[in-house]
């Protein structure tokens, strides 16, 4: 899982989709995850990680990294479902929601900087709590390449074997004890520096103003409708099931058009 | 185990609001007693402890579907307060990323708190009763019982959310008949059938989640996992202490609070 390549699509991409506000962002976020959440039928929500596949392909986001993290959860509900799913097509659902619920999250932090999808969550928990929040995000990214580095010295000192796995698991310790040193290292320079730029117990993570308020409804009243798709097939599904089939077929249509529109553009 | 990788819409409604109606309260509760003093200490403590704790998760091992956590260490540094709140950014993050669905993220913060707490809890007993010089086993023995135990807490979950017929799978939609929440699939079952769309049957067990077989399944991958994180843990505890023994037996705000840098004061020291 690399963390890394969110950040940056978020803060160096030039979609559509990065222009539009954070707030509209959020809320389209929020209807198509109450939609997976909601919906039980596995077509349907086919439908909707299709329709979130066509805008990944529309608005030239990094499709690779988006399809490997949104499969990484999908892996894990895959064991789930394994373990515990009591047919294949309740197992096939519950992989599918991972996979869905996973891909609105991603498009949402592909295209949005961290501050920006923090800082509503900043308004209503404690001030540690967002500060600290805001605080993780950024040293991720100085830990993780710190790691790679300690790991590379590692190598470089013959720390791995394939044949001698004792030598190779020392040689991760000995590389993740070093990080938790540099890691408590870390801590006290940003605290000195907070110290210095007179922190005193809340960081202000503001919200830019919209720019674009039509493109804004355009996204949030397509996350609406996919969120009444998803709603109308739960509470009429006794009607609506043998219809079912549509949704992935509108899904997929919005697919190609996509891709055709890439092609050409 | 840690935290639990279930998708958005498998557990019942009432079970992940009460997960995350319990989890911001010991969240507030945390936020309050460690806003008591020195929070411009803990904030970068605990993002930093917390980041450490994602990068270890960022990586699974594959055929174990297991990834590193380092929550007994997490918590070892950071105490109980702190690990609350650490947890809950730990996975918030991650149900960001879409690591694990965003509706269980109170459940999973419950989860690894007690992950976190037992772990720090029982590192520390052990540490009074066999002295400091045999750190590694407290630390091993503190991971193994801390991961047991919330092992078995997953379970508990899995088996509140599919083991009986009156919590089938509800998800707690607004029923429009009636306007109250309610589950419109009580009566039937919401996926077999799907095509055909046949008349709803009443649930019948095989409809639930098959609790006896995750517990198999999670207990058998799980002891594998607890074996590997209990040496990872122990090996990383035994490093540290004999590197920076404060950060390990004091706690890693007792430690950043004693330590002078040039031309500075640290609270609490004249």
């Amino acid at each position: 899982m690399d963390i890394a390549v969110i950040d940056e699509s978020a803060t160096t991409g030039s979609s559509p989709l990065h222009r539009t506000s954070p707030v509209a962002k959020l809320l389209a976020f929020t209807c198509v995850l109450t939609g997976v959440i909601v919906n039980q039928n596995v077509l349907v929500v086919a439908g909707i990680t299709l329709a979130l596949a066509s805008a990944v392909v529309a608005w030239r986001l990094p499709a690779k990294p988006i399809a490997a993290l949104a499969f990484y959860p999908a892996f894990f509900a895959g064991i789930f479902a394994l373990a515990s799913a009591p047919d294949l097509l309740t197992g096939m659902l519950f992989v599918a929601k991972a996979l869905t619920a996973a891909l609105a999250a991603l498009v949402l932090m592909f295209t949005t900087p961290y501050p920006q999808v923090f800082a509503p969550v900043q308004r209503i928990v404690p001030g540690i709590v967002g500060d600290a929040m805001l605080m993780t995000y950024r040293s991720f990214f100085l830990l993780a390449e710190k790691f790679q580095h300690l790991l590379t010295a590692v190598k470089l000192r013959s720390g791995f074997s394939r044949r001698d796995l004792l030598r190779t698991a020392r040689g991760t310790t000995s590389a993740l004890g070093g990080l938790l040193l540099y890691s408590f290292d870390l801590a006290q320079r940003d605290y000195d520096i907070m110290r210095l730029r007179g922190y005193e117990g809340r960081l202000r993570a503001k919200l830019p103003p919209a720019t674009r308020p039509a493109r804004d409804a355009a996204i949030v009243a397509a996350a609406v409708s996919l969120l009444t798709v998803a709603l109308v097939f739960r509470v009429l599904w006794f009607a609506l099931n043998p219809l079912s089939w549509l949704v992935p077929l509108l899904g997929a249509i919005a697919l190609c058009a996509a891709a055709v529109y890439r092609w050409r553009s | 185990m840690s935290h639990i990788h279930i998708p958005d819409g498998v557990l019942p409604f009432w079970l992940w609001a009460s997960g995350w109606i319990v989890a911001l309260a010991l969240v507030a509760l945390a936020a309050r007693v460690s806003r008591r003093a020195d929070i411009r200490r803990k904030v970068p403590l605990l993002g930093v402890v917390a980041a450490l704790m994602l990068v270890a998760m960022s990586s699974e091992i594959v055929p174990l579907a297991y990834h590193m956590n380092l929550t007994v260490i997490a918590g070892v540094l950071l105490g109980p307060w702190l690990a609350i709140i650490a947890a809950f950014i730990v996975d918030f993050i991650l149900a960001m990323v879409g690591h694990g669905g965003v509706t269980v993220v109170g459940v999973n913060t419950v989860i690894i708190s007690v992950e976190m707490i037992l772990g720090w809890a029982v590192f520390r007993g052990l540490v009074g009763l066999l002295g400091r010089r045999r750190v590694r086993w407290s630390a091993g023995i503190a991971t193994v019982l801390a991961l047991a135990t919330t092992t078995t807490l997953l379970v508990g979950v899995v088996a509140l959310a599919g083991g009986g017929p009156a919590t089938g799978r509800e998800t707690g939609t607004l029923d429009p008949g009636t306007l109250r929440f309610g589950n419109p699939f009580s009566q039937g079952v919401y996926s077999i059938n799907l095509l055909r769309g046949e008349s709803a049957r009443a649930p019948g067990p095989s409809q639930y989640l098959s609790v006896g077989r995750f517990a198999v399944v999670v207990y058998t991958l799980g002891s594998i996992g607890w074996v590997i994180e209990a040496l990872v843990t122990s090996a990383i505890l035994g490093y540290v202490a004999r590197v920076r023994p404060n950060l390990v037996f004091a706690g890693a705000v007792a430690e950043a609070r004693h330590e002078v840098l040039p031309g500075h004061h640290s609270e609490g020291r004249p």
